[in-house]
């Protein structure tokens, strides 16, 4: 159980761990580079968040005199090619990053729990059915698979999301199905079935806590490479259209075209990109580490 | 394991042909087609001859129809024809696989020759400064989007070398082909070789904590040959795994690697059939594509449990 | 006093046009005797969909298939202009009118040759022009030039070597279309659909091969009927989609030239910057930014609303933003000093959403507006359609920026290229941004083209009977300048009626590396210098 492991850390940390700041303190010093992961996130989060507050300039706006600009006290990272303050978009790309990367992963994680769980609880033909549909699914690369369905649903950023949340669905179901196959020979199921609970209800009140923890150790997994995949689907011109200032979107050609007159144009969404994955990788691993001590490395 | 393989088979064939119904039916929901293209690219001209290039491509009948064409031609060894070159499929696609083979193959390379070793290093040192530097590299690995880190190495090419390696015409020798495929496979393999690293030095560990190599210490043996002799080999068997699993993930990479070295593999030109509606290239493609990860899987399962006893053939 | 400025205008133009002249004669080209030999290598942006130009509409087909093919005639590499004056003589060896100007005679080259070794006849250009006009047997899969030849009623052979036109009424600009890069002569024995992939011109390139994606190759055509033509070997195109991979290819020395058309001032200025011995010609390339309106569908069937968005269009800033203040703002056709036919710019001035004061022309605008209704409280709300390249894109989103201040909110609707031309079949747009190139600087195309009731490809379907009168009339008008006041009129109306606003005229350009010689793109169309028959490399 996710509580349990992350009770367990702490007691074995001692007394000494007092208080919600205490733990966090704790665990900030077992996992120093999980902490730093928190902190890029929650830099991201919040400037997302407070996109309106921390910019000034509107990131749509044009602005002929400022073309390709160079990165100034006023203009932090420069302007791209049609005068739009780079700082802004960044920032405002914050939130089309974070919306397709929690969306997609939300998206995907909840179709995959829901076939996982019946397909690991009702087995039977369904589960075969099942399997099947996920083989395909997993036969294909994530962004062959992505780049069809971004063709197929035309670009915009809810489809943008579906089409990065679809190849999801088969990792998440996996997991999710062996872990119900493994919970339901345990004792507590069994006991549960034989006071008269009824299917549905022991998924629901046992099955499925137990299957946080690992849930969430592959939901950041994934949030990391579903925002790469928007950034290659955006890059390929598949992705979140213009004007939205998406990422991927912003190094593309018209970036790539003044890469040496304007390297800030390459270098700042580049770097932006990075950082979030970046982030999302260190705090997946302390995460990982965390709750799933068995792959801890 | 006769009657494993037969049944690992069946599902194999089952699973392709799940591909194939899908791929064409995902491809025949995309709004606009190749005639739309046509017509685009000549500016609008007479919509009385939509009709009769529809007819012409074979496009006019219903989609089971069409679906049961191209299967039986495909039995028949036709794959049918570009709508975009009007050559055949197989010739549009066989002279770029063996880029984009060689591409991946040499990514591959990198992947081994500096995931496992390094993986190794990391855990054999674990929690030392080099254990940090090296999961931080690996985890950039994962974190850089392949076609930045590919603009940024063009980027310097021309600034420092004033030159680039990409491709404008068709390398005069085997050796120079490398030579210009090393430069992308590096910055493909980047991501699987951080991603091998990874796998490599958690298995590693975990297997440093079995009971087996505490004992093979208390018997002696020397730390050298605790770690190389008995760790990683027992190591090794889930990050051959995951090597198949990544074969997959490359062709990802490889796609915006190769647009962005004009690369005419196969990768890229499956995006640009996509965006021309060439569907006879992008069906078989994908199925391709398929066929090549299915059956690694497939291989990569073999092998595993051949190496692994605890694996049973019952499934 | 306003005279003044005009006058020194002209004035500089002509000084200008005379040291053009002068250039082209002098330059290294003159003081050394053309060198034989090597291969030109230039990228190619895109696949083209074919290689039948006749089924294009897209330099993407001329650029890299010209080469293969004649024309009857075509316009002179050294000017700087192509028009009228400029036609010289290609597979026809001279031409002349009848006295009732409805009978054009060519006489045809002997001795020239297709790429299978058989011989070019007067049949096969009476084949070539039926061939367009669709009145053949063999069709062309898309056929978008069909009304270029609408008052061509027959083409008649006289023997191999002589071929006559029959009009219906007199137009001389028949000539200027049959110049252009978009009217190569196919032989007869070969059918339209090998055309596309295998092609035979009588042109000084043989086709070799063309992979998709990959590249595109021509030899010599060691038989071709100008004495000591072609200068080099053959042609190498490399396909390469990313402009940005293109030009570091150019800059480190890979490619002797450039896409034609493909090099924009901000991309000229970081060439210049790596390598500052290449050569760049931009100019106009006769290929305009406008916006396809819906006059069909609310909100744009209301003729107020459509002046309003005419008038709230900050072209300066579209030329700025997109272009360095290079481009050229004007109407349908083409202004001077690159173009032959553009009004004169104290009419256009006159026609609203011109007059450089832009808040004059928003207020005005917004008065508009608020006549129906619409105000600061109350927006309208409208999708701005446009395709998914960049070119397209980026003034949609600066269009969407000037509705702001006429309380419309713009929202993009970014279509994918597959997707674009049933949508605009479909009328299901209310704004579409859009380009549009025009093969030859010259009103028949362009007005017949893009805004005649019965064209295929005016894609919004304005139709306005009085003034396809006026065009039919103008097309027969012998007298030049009778001609030109009769042009400027329609293209008012044009704007006035906003059919397609123009918001730009593009600047673009091509750039070489200093060995490439001969090569003299033209300043107001970029459809018909390709044949490169005449460029040789001085290494």
């Amino acid at each position: 159980m996710a509580g349990t492991q992350y009770e367990s850390e702490l007691v074995r940390a001692g007394a000494r761990a007092q208080g919600a700041w205490g733990q966090a303190l704790y665990l900030a010093r077992q996992y120093p580079l999980g902490t730093i992961g928190a902190v890029i996130m929650a830099f991201f989060v919040i400037a997302a968040l407070a996109a309106d507050l921390i910019t000034w300039r509107d990131p749509l706006a044009t602005n002929a005199p400022l073309s390709l600009a160079a990165p100034s006290a006023d203009l932090w990272m420069g302007a791209d090619v049609m005068g739009r303050d780079l700082y802004s978009r960044i920032i405002y790309g914050a939130r089309i990053s974070l919306a397709v990367g929690i969306g997609s992963t939300i998206l995907g994680c909840a179709l995959g729990v829901l076939v996982g769980l019946a397909s690991g609880y009702l087995g039977g033909w369904f589960d075969l059915l099942m399997q099947r549909i996920m083989d395909i699914m997993q036969a294909l690369p994530l962004l062959v698979l992505a780049l069809v369905f971004a063709a197929a649903l035309g670009p915009s950023l809810q489809n943008t999301i579906i089409a990065i949340s679809i190849p999801l669905v088969p990792s998440v179901a996996r997991v999710i199905r062996s872990n119900t196959l493994a919970l339901r020979e345990l004792a507590f199921v069994e006991a549960a079935q034989a006071i008269g609970m009824s299917e549905w209800r022991i998924a629901a009140r046992h099955i499925l806590p137990n299957t946080v923890a690992p849930l969430i150790v592959l939901a950041t997994a994934q949030l990391g490479s579903a925002i790469l995949t928007e950034a290659s689907l955006s890059f390929l011109g598949l992705g979140i259209p213009e004007p939205h200032p998406s990422w991927g979107r912003m190094l593309s050609e018209t970036a790539a075209e003044y890469m040496r007159t304007a390297p800030w144009l390459v270098i700042f969404p580049g770097i932006a990109i990075s950082a979030v994955v970046f982030g999302t990788n260190l705090l997946g691993d302390a995460l990982r580490d965390l709750l799933d001590p068995r792959q801890r490395g | 394991m006769g009657a494993y393989l037969v049944r690992r088979f069946g599902l194999m064939l089952l699973t392709l042909f799940g591909i194939s119904v899908i791929i064409f039916t995902l491809l025949r929901i995309v709004p606009g087609n190749i005639v739309d293209i046509l017509f685009d690219t000549a500016g609008m001209v007479d919509p009385a001859e939509k009709a009769r290039i529809a007819a012409d491509l074979g496009l006019d009948g219903t989609i089971v129809q069409q679906y049961v064409n191209w299967i039986s031609g495909i039995a028949q060894g036709n794959l049918g024809f570009s709508y975009v070159s009007e050559k055949p499929v197989v010739e549009e696609i066989a002279p770029r696989v063996p880029i984009t083979v060689k591409l991946a193959l040499m990514a591959l390379g990198f992947t081994i020759i500096f995931g496992v070793p390094l993986g190794v290093i990391s855990a054999v040192r674990q929690n030392s400064a080099i254990d940090y530097t090296l999961r931080i590299i690996s985890l950039s690995g994962l974190s850089l989007p392949a076609f930045w880190l590919a603009l940024l190495i063009l980027m310097a090419f021309v600034a420092w070398f004033d030159t680039i390696p990409i491709y404008t015409g068709r390398p005069a020798s085997l050796g120079e082909e490398l030579a210009l495929l090393a430069i992308p496979a590096a910055a493909v393999g980047f991501r699987s070789s951080s991603l091998v690293m990874r796998l490599t030095r958690s298995a590693m560990l975990e297997v440093l904590r079995q009971d087996y190599i505490r004992t093979a210490r208390a018997k002696g043996a020397t730390r050298q040959s605790v770690n190389y002799r008995h760790a990683l080999r027992n190591a090794l068997l889930p990050v051959v795994t995951v090597l198949g699993i990544e074969a997959a993930f490359l062709i990802g990479g490889l796609i915006v690697t190769e647009t962005v070295f004009n690369i005419p593999g196969v990768a890229r030109f499956l995006v640009e059939a996509i965006r021309s509606r060439d569907y006879p290239i992008v069906q078989n493609l994908v199925m391709l594509i398929a066929i090549v990860v299915v059956v690694v899987n497939f291989i990569v399962d073999m092998l595993y449990a051949a190496l692994d006893p605890r694996i049973k053939y019952s499934d | 006093m306003q005279r003044r400025p005009a006058a020194l205008l002209a004035i500089t133009f002509v000084l200008a046009t005379l040291a053009g002249a002068v250039a082209a004669f002098i330059p290294p080209a003159a003081a050394q005797e053309p060198k034989r030999g090597g291969i030109l290598r230039l990228y190619q942006r895109d696949n083209p969909p074919s290689a039948s130009i006749h089924e294009g509409a897209t330099f993407s087909v001329n650029i890299p298939f010209m080469g293969v093919y004649n024309n009857l005639v075509t316009y002179d590499t050294t000017k700087d202009k192509d028009s009228l004056d400029t036609l010289v003589p290609e597979l026809a060896t001279s031409w002349s009118w009848s006295s009732d100007r409805k009978e054009l005679t060519f006489k045809l080259r002997e001795g020239v040759k297709w790429h299978d070794g058989r011989p070019f006849t007067a049949a096969d250009v009476k084949c070539t022009i039926e061939l367009v006009q669709g009145k053949r047997e063999d069709k062309l899969r898309t056929n978008p030039r069909r009304l270029w030849y609408n008052n061509v009623v027959d083409v008649v052979p006289k023997g191999d070597h002589e071929v006559t036109f029959k009009l219906e009424q007199p137009q001389p600009s028949l000539l200027a279309m049959l110049g252009s890069g978009y009217s190569p002569m196919y032989p007869c024995h070969v059918n339209a659909a090998t055309m596309r992939t295998r092609p035979i011109g009588t042109g000084p390139f043989r086709f070799v091969e063309m992979k998709q994606n990959e590249i595109i190759r021509l030899a010599r055509n060691p038989d071709y009927w100008k004495p000591g033509q072609p200068y080099l070997d053959g042609i190498e195109m490399p396909i390469i989609t990313s402009r940005s991979t293109a030009m570091l290819a150019f800059i480190a020395g890979r490619l002797d030239m450039t896409f034609p058309t493909e090099v924009t001032q901000q991309v000229e200025k970081d060439i210049k910057a790596q390598s500052p011995a290449a050569i760049c010609r931009l100019g106009p390339i006769n290929v305009s930014t406008n916006l396809i309106v819906n006059r069909e569908a609310a909100p744009f069937n209301n003729a107020d609303l459509r002046r309003a968005m005419a008038l709230t269009m900050d072209r300066k800033a579209f030329n700025d933003i997109l272009y360095e203040g290079q481009s050229v703002i004007g109407t349908a056709m083409l202004p001077g000093p690159a173009g032959v036919w553009g009004m004169p710019e104290a009419m256009m001035r006159q026609i609203p959403g011109y007059d450089p004061d832009v808040a004059k022309n928003r207020a005005e605008a917004r008065r508009l507006m608020e006549k129906h209704g619409y105000g600061p409280n109350n927006r309208l709300s409208v999708k701005i359609s446009t395709r998914n390249i960049q070119a397209y894109r980026d003034p949609a989103v600066i269009l969407i920026d000037h509705l702001k201040e006429i309380y419309i909110d713009g929202e993009l609707d970014i279509v994918e290229t597959a997707a674009w031309f049933g949508k605009v079949a479909r009328k299901d747009y209310a704004v579409g941004l859009n380009l549009t190139g025009n093969g030859v600087d010259d009103p028949d195309q362009n007005f017949f083209e893009n805004y005649s009731c019965k064209s295929e490809r005016n894609a919004t379907g304005y139709c306005n009977p009085e003034l396809e009168k006026l065009m039919q009339a103008q097309s027969a008008e012998p007298d030049l300048e009778k001609r030109r006041a009769m042009v400027w009129e329609i293209d008012r109306q044009l704007q006035e009626d906003v059919a397609r606003p123009i918001i730009v005229h593009i600047t673009a350009g091509t750039c070489w590396h200093p060995h490439v010689i001969g090569f003299n793109p033209a300043m107001n169309t970029s459809y018909n210098r390709y044949r490169f028959d005449n460029i040789w490399l001085n290494r």
